[in-house]
């Protein structure tokens, strides 16, 4: 993933007021532990307002017609998960509004986070916990295991 | 950089935290994602794709995986076969 154009895209989604939080491997990132990652995964809040401010903020960092197919009628309706990847392709954003029946934006749990002097959103560790001790990614469960390890959390 | 000495395996790994916030923590993110993408490059096909569930995505990131994989080696099998009078000379089957 590219440091700098992930930072761009959340400047823009600070800038234009996006309900977000940053989850996944990019939020381990953040939270302390540096590692590979492809993509960068959001939640966004499930309003139609807010997926247009999504889509300004991309439109803002690139020139891409393709930003017009992201709908809040699918967001909100039959496909909760879209994948955004830019005109360079080497990385792509997971946009989420919902996942399966449990988790959305509105219950998942974040705090601000310094970014090289951006305030972002990103999920709390136990929240990542719970959302990656869950999976059935084996690169997940070890995901779960330092993050139980060095928070702190949940049972050994 | 001075030595460092670890009891376990687990040591080490928990050693590589930095507090959120950390200088070091983003140079270290911008270092391992910029090396990622030096010697692994990935691509994937630029657009919008839209998935029911999150088993429907990750199956297609799955299906990148597998072309950047076939294609890694196929970038692989033809630098060798440039270098390698023997891979030119037919031996392998």
């Amino acid at each position: 993933m590219n440091f700098d154009a992930v930072k761009r895209v959340l400047t823009a989604f600070e800038a234009e007021g996006v309900d977000y939080v940053v989850f996944g491997a990019a939020a381990i990132n953040l939270l302390g532990l540096a590692r590979a990652t492809e993509d960068l995964d959001v939640f966004v809040g499930a309003s139609p307002e807010n997926i247009e401010r999504l889509k300004t903020a991309l439109r803002s960092v690139f020139d891409d017609p393709h930003i017009d197919e992201i709908t809040a009628e699918d967001l909100l309706g039959d496909y909760p998960s879209v994948q955004y990847v830019p005109p360079e392709g080497s990385f792509y954003l997971d946009i989420l509004a919902r996942l399966g029946e449990v988790y959305r934006f509105d219950n998942i749990a974040s705090q601000r986070v310094d970014f090289d002097g951006l305030k972002v959103n990103v999920a709390t560790p136990a929240m990542l916990y719970e959302m990656k001790k869950g999976t059935v990614r084996p690169k997940d469960w070890a995901d779960a295991e330092a993050l139980r390890r060095r928070f702190g959390l949940g049972e050994p | 950089m001075p030595v460092r000495k670890f009891r376990s395996l687990q040591e080490t790994e928990d050693a590589l935290w930095r507090p959120p916030g950390d200088p070091k923590l983003w140079r270290a993110m911008a270092s391992v994602w910029d090396f990622a993408a030096r010697t692994c490059p990935r691509h994937f096909p630029p657009g919008v794709h839209k998935h029911r569930s999150i088993e429907d995505a990750q199956a297609l990131r799955e299906r990148w995986e597998a072309e950047d994989f076939r294609a890694f080696w196929e970038r692989q099998r033809a630098l060798g076969e440039g270098r390698s009078p023997r891979a030119d000379s037919g031996k392998s089957a």
